[in-house]
């Protein structure tokens, strides 16, 4: 039972390892690396995406998916930019872009939890959906005049250097790292993820939980969104497009059971860094956008193989003691 | 006379599909003619082809993501072997997409099916990492028009026959063809039944002694090489391949084997109802750009919806199935 | 006549339980043979045995005087052995021709559907029935469903079957009719081993009955020879050593809960009872006797459609697990792995579970500081072995995860206790200590509900025993007046002799 224990621990601190490691490399390789101007870079390259992962972690602990989060973040942005068109105060637009990921977490929460359709059709159709209602919104048009207040929120330092997006980040993880690890709550959200009729015998609101697990997903993902909207000053039908893929991997390297029940908030907040650096580090060696995904895909294989292989081999000097 | 679930299911998306048809030729001027037929009957082929593979993985339980950019692949690559061998039999080319395509097929296969991995992060994984091989070896570079050899890129247009103004591609006539194929192997051959009993009881499966591994194995080889002939059909239809060719098409595949009927949980469906549902959903897709009420950027939203529609029906029509089943389960 | 198969001294055991030994059992052809023990007696381990899916031990298994090694249950079907479960294991989505024809090898490549649907329906008929080939399996009822398990099993010359309790969860129309496929067989050669807990059916269908009691051969006599009282003795006879003692009742004699006429659709029928603190109240019956779903019912898991439940005077409707919850009673399922104990998680966190409200402060922030406390204080007070309390519950031994079970529910303070069968797969130091538990609950004014089948316990434990046969209480004890043999024969619903 230690062993097991071990094991569960030393994922962190194997990924705590792989992370050193490429600091190091990268940190040789180049000497941009570690200067502030690119740690912050870094960061806000993708920070949208790593404020998902953070909810996204939830939501694969439960034991579901959400592949609909950055059709999410397109059609709140696409809103955001389509309301502040048609002259609607930004603060406002604002609000209403958050409400809408409200609505498409609470659309998926009731065919999921309501229905009982997998969440993994749901969150695909949706995906689809939510989408193509971000593209009627602003069809082939790009919309860039946004409030300068919003564009300084994206784009300046909010904190010395550090923009606001970045501070929102630490914000989020520390909270969602109490609300996982210490919170009745998240102890609801482990428990439904590893053993949905135990919950339910224990006398938990399992559909209760999952409900709210997806309409945070929707407006952390509609917050995120607004985030990139203001970032890069302005949206497009495709804005965000395909961030699920980056953002699921991040969360599934950080050790979190794609069958629920298992991982860490800080398992994702290390795979977060090991991405990140990653992606970095290639960039910085001029390799494109698509092979660094490619890379990352061949870890997110080795991610769920390690564990299988270390089972079998346990497995086996089991079965020979 | 009783009619089996499947069967309903057919009548029930040849309905959706008149009706659909019948609902655009109401609201678009000269929408009913051969031009329609003979424009949409080309992305459907290409489209049908992808799906079918999908069924077959779908039909074990499983799903493969990965299939747009195996279609990107192969296309690439076809197009590069034809750039540099012209003088290739073109009888021999889309043997080899199929070959090509076969092989990243049996790539996931391999990883689904000896370790066991769920099929949805091994695929999620080969998605970005095929993708990033096609952007690694074209270099940025990209496969166009002027340097394939001129049958392939006239194959796309040419016409197997033609029924008054129906003209009929060859790309159609083999997209029909691997479908029919497909829905004979698996309804008319006991190796064909094996991926309905591998997903429709998995452990019962098991019992009757049948090889899981192999059987799922095959089912993503055989997606992979119809990905395959799928990319050689886009090469020849577009000529132009850059790295994004193929972007999205597993969703679209998801969604037609959805929409056409077959269990996402597998054990059930019918690849007759996916060269429906590959139609219908292409209908639509082809319709709305021309339908003057909305514009075309609803395609996604309607496809979107079309899908959760179809499944949420399908749902309730299977759990009421069932629940006669479970009502007499014991202590 | 030459036996079919011959199973000579077979022994099998796990970990440290032996549930084989030295067991022996011939099979002739064209005979039914009755195979009867109480639950736990070795009969499932007997038949996986039989079928390849266990590996004996040590013993033979002759096959027309040859010994055979299964590997797998693909190899006793080509030796001719096959098995049918209470639960049928088919194909859903496929139709009823290719669900019996699934696993044929020898057939075409290619299917004809005509012949293949034609040689079904014969293949049916030969067992007297008929269904037609085309419908799928899903739309079967179960019995259906099993007809179609037994036409697969001798579309491959089987030679023996082995019926596992099929009649379980059929009505008396399908037994009757499932008794015609079993003589259908019996007279096309089959060998049948037919495994029952009804004793009636054995009487009913059976040519020879064997007893099978703690793993070991009891007696195999023709059916002519046997009687229930005889069968009923060989089937519960144990050493004396083997009970535990049993302890004055700490009744208080105050009614806690009053059950009238509680009744389930296709489960239990006006089932009433009532159960004093302090008291413990045994349900005793054979598996299938839907004493479970009683449980379930007033856990709220499962409601009832009718029936009145009075808890301390006053009538309550439970529709869930937190509103039983709320009323005190807690249900510690025989289920550990799917409905007791999230495996994965740590000790202290399965036990707290149920009563998280009590240890979340302000924003639901959990005090994991007392949660450990108390849960020190069950270790301590159950006797729980564990490296510490944050190691997952997959990691103890059954008995330590059935005493974190009961301190999760104990930890809930309830009024009335519901336990399914308390120690099931537990050594017997564990069992006797988790007895020594459930008296202490019922001394501090518990009312305890427990539900087993293993009567030993019950006859040790219990200050009332009542007996439940097919959905309905059959039968009621003081519990020092119950007997082995005496709620053995209403369990099994033979007339008293």
């Amino acid at each position: 039972m230690r062993q097991l224990r071990s094991t569960l621990a030393s994922w962190e601190g194997f990924l705590l390892a792989v992370l050193v490691l490429i600091y190091l490399v990268n940190a040789l390789n180049s000497a941009v690396f570690l200067t502030v101007g690119n740690q912050i870079n870094m960061f806000q390259l993708s920070v949208e995406k790593i404020i998902v992962a953070l909810v996204m972690t939830f939501v694969i602990i439960n034991g579901e998916i959400d592949l609909s989060v950055a059709s999410v973040m397109g059609l709140a942005a696409c809103a955001f930019g389509w309301l502040v068109q048609a002259g609607v105060p930004g603060a406002a637009a604002v609000a209403i872009a958050l409400a809408i990921g409200f609505l498409c977490g609470a659309f998926n929460a009731f065919f999921i939890v309501w229905f009982g359709i997998p969440s993994l059709v749901v969150t695909l159709a949706t995906m689809i959906a939510f989408r193509g209602f971000a593209r009627i919104l602003v069809e082939d048009r790009g919309i860039s005049d946004f409030p300068a207040w919003f564009d300084r929120l994206g784009q300046g330092g909010f904190i010395g250097p550090v923009p606001f997006a970045m501070v929102l980040f630490a914000v989020l993880a520390v909270l969602a790292y109490l609300l996982l690890q210490r919170t009745a709550f998240g102890r609801k959200v482990y428990f439904i993820g590893a053993n949905r009729a135990v919950a339910e015998y224990s006398g938990l609101d399992v559909k209760m939980v999952k409900a709210k697990i997806f309409i945070a997903s929707g407006v952390v993902s509609a917050l995120a969104g607004l985030l990139f909207a203001a970032r890069v000053g302005a949206v497009r039908g495709d804005i965000a497009s395909g961030f699920e893929l980056d953002v699921i991997t991040m969360v599934l390297l950080g050790g979190v059971s794609i069958f629920g029940g298992a991982g860490t908030m800080s398992g994702t907040i290390l795979a977060i860094l090991i991405v990140l650096s990653m992606r970095n580090g290639m960039a910085l060696q001029n390799i494109t956008g698509h092979i660094q995904t490619g890379v990352l895909g061949v870890l997110l294989i080795l991610s769920v193989m390690v564990p299988i292989i270390r089972e079998t081999g346990s497995r086996m000097l089991a079965r020979t003691r | 006379m009783r009619i089996s679930l499947g069967t309903l299911r057919i009548i029930v998306l040849l309905g959706v599909f008149a009706a659909t048809v019948l609902f655009f030729a109401s609201q678009i001027d000269g929408y009913l003619n051969a031009r329609l037929f003979n424009r949409i009957s080309g992305s459907v082929a290409v489209i049908a082809l992808i799906a079918v593979g999908q069924a077959f993985v779908v039909l074990t339980r499983n799903i493969d993501l990965s299939i747009g950019s195996v279609v990107g692949c192969t296309a690439y690559f076809t197009g590069g072997i034809l750039m540099a061998y012209p003088d290739l039999p073109p009888l021999l080319v889309p043997l080899l997409a199929m070959l090509i395509g076969g092989i990243f097929g049996a790539l996931n296969g391999f990883l689904v099916a000896r370790f066991r991995l769920p099929s949805i992060i091994v695929t999620l994984a080969t998605l970005a990492i095929f993708r990033s091989i096609l952007v690694q070896s074209s270099d940025g570079s990209s496969i166009t028009t002027e340097r394939l050899p001129v049958w392939l890129t006239s194959f796309a247009t040419q016409n197997a026959f033609s029924i008054g103004e129906l003209q009929m591609r060859w790309i159609v006539v083999i997209s029909v063809v691997v479908v029919l194929v497909a829905h004979v192997f698996l309804t008319r051959f006991r190796a064909g039944r094996q991926f309905f009993a591998i997903g429709s009881n998995p452990d019962a499966a098991a019992f009757a002694g049948i090889n899981a591994g192999r059987t799922i194995f095959l089912a993503f080889v055989i997606s992979g090489a119809l990905a395959g002939l799928a990319g050689f059909m886009f090469l020849s239809r577009f000529g132009n391949i850059t790295v994004v060719a193929g972007l999205g098409l597993e969703l679209k595949s998801v969604g037609a084997v959805v929409v056409g009927g077959v269990n996402i949980f597998g054990g059930s469906g019918n690849v007759l109802g996916v060269l429906i549902g590959a139609a219908l959903i292409d209908v639509i897709d082809t319709s709305l750009v021309r339908w003057e009420l909305v514009s075309e950027f609803w395609r996604e939203a309607v496809l979107g919806l079309l899908i959760l529609t179809a499944v949420a029906a399908d749902t309730v029509l299977m759990r009421r199935l069932l629940k006669r089943k479970t009502d007499g389960g014991q202590q | 006549m030459t036996p079919v198969l011959v199973m000579r001294d077979i022994s099998k055991s796990f970990g440290g339980t032996t549930a084989l030994s030295a067991f022996s059992l011939t099979l002739e052809p064209g005979r039914i043979h009755a195979l009867v023990g109480e639950n736990g007696a070795g009969k499932s381990t007997l038949i996986k045995t039989m079928t390849g899916i266990y590996q004996p031990d040590s013993g033979e298994i002759v096959i027309d005087d040859r010994p055979v090694t299964f590997r797998g249950t693909a190899d006793a079907q080509r030796a001719g052995v096959a098995a049918i479960y209470q639960e049928p294991m088919v194909f859903p989505d496929l139709s009823v021709a290719e669900n019996i024809f699934i696993s044929h090898q020898d057939r075409p490549k290619l299917i004809n559907w005509t012949t293949m649907n034609d040689e079904a329906a014969a293949m049916i008929a030969r067992l007297g029935v008929t269904l037609d080939p085309r419908r799928a399996a899903a739309e079967l009822t179960l019995a259906e469903q099993q007809t179609v398990e037994i036409a697969r099993a001798i579309s491959l010359n089987v030679r023996v079957l082995i019926m596992d309790e099929p009649s379980a969860s059929l009505s008396d129309h399908e037994v009757k009719r499932l008794f015609g496929i079993a003589r259908a067989l019996r007279d096309q050669g089959v060998a049948v081993l037919y495994i029952s807990h009804r004793l009636e059916e054995i009487f009913a269908l059976a040519d020879t009955v064997t007893v099978m009691r703690d793993g070991k051969h009891i007696s195999t006599r023709p059916v002519q020879e046997v009687t229930q009282a005889s069968m009923i003795a060989e089937m519960v006879g144990r050493d004396m050593a083997g009970r535990f003692a049993r302890e004055p009742s700490r009744d208080t004699g105050e009614r806690l809960l009053n059950v009238s006429n509680l009744s389930r659709s296709g489960a239990f029928h006006d089932v009433s009872f009532h159960v004093n603190r302090g008291e413990i109240v045994c349900f005793s019956g054979l598996v299938g006797a839907r004493r479970t779903d009683v449980g379930l019912a007033l856990f709220g898991v499962e409601p009832a459609d009718s029936g009145l439940v009075e808890l301390g005077g006053q009538a309550v409707v439970i529709a869930n697990p937190k509103q039983a919850q709320a009323l005190g009673i807690a249900y510690v399922s025989e289920d550990r792995r799917k409905l007791g104990l999230a495996m994965t998680e740590g000790i202290a966190a399965n036990i707290t579970l149920p009563m998280l409200g009590k240890y979340a402060g302000a924003f639901g922030w959990l005090d994991r500081m007392r949660e450990l406390a108390d849960a020190t204080a069950f270790r301590k007070q159950l006797n729980i072995k564990a490296a510490n309390l944050t190691v997952p519950v997959g990691t103890l031994s059954g008995g330590n995860q059935q005493k974190v079970m009961l301190a999760k529910w104990l930890n809930t303070k309830p009024r009335l206790l519901i336990v399914d069968e308390p120690t099931r797969g537990i050594d017997v130091g564990a069992k006797a200590e988790v007895h020594q538990i459930l008296r202490s609950l019922a001394a501090e004014g518990v009312a305890v509900v427990i539900i087993s089948s293993d009567l030993p316990e019950v006859l040790s434990l219990a200050d009332r025993v009542l007996v439940m046969r097919e959905g309905r209480i059959v039968g009621e004890f003081a519990g020092d007046a119950a007997t082995d043999e005496a709620v053995m024969r209403l369990a099994v619903a033979a007339e008293v002799a």
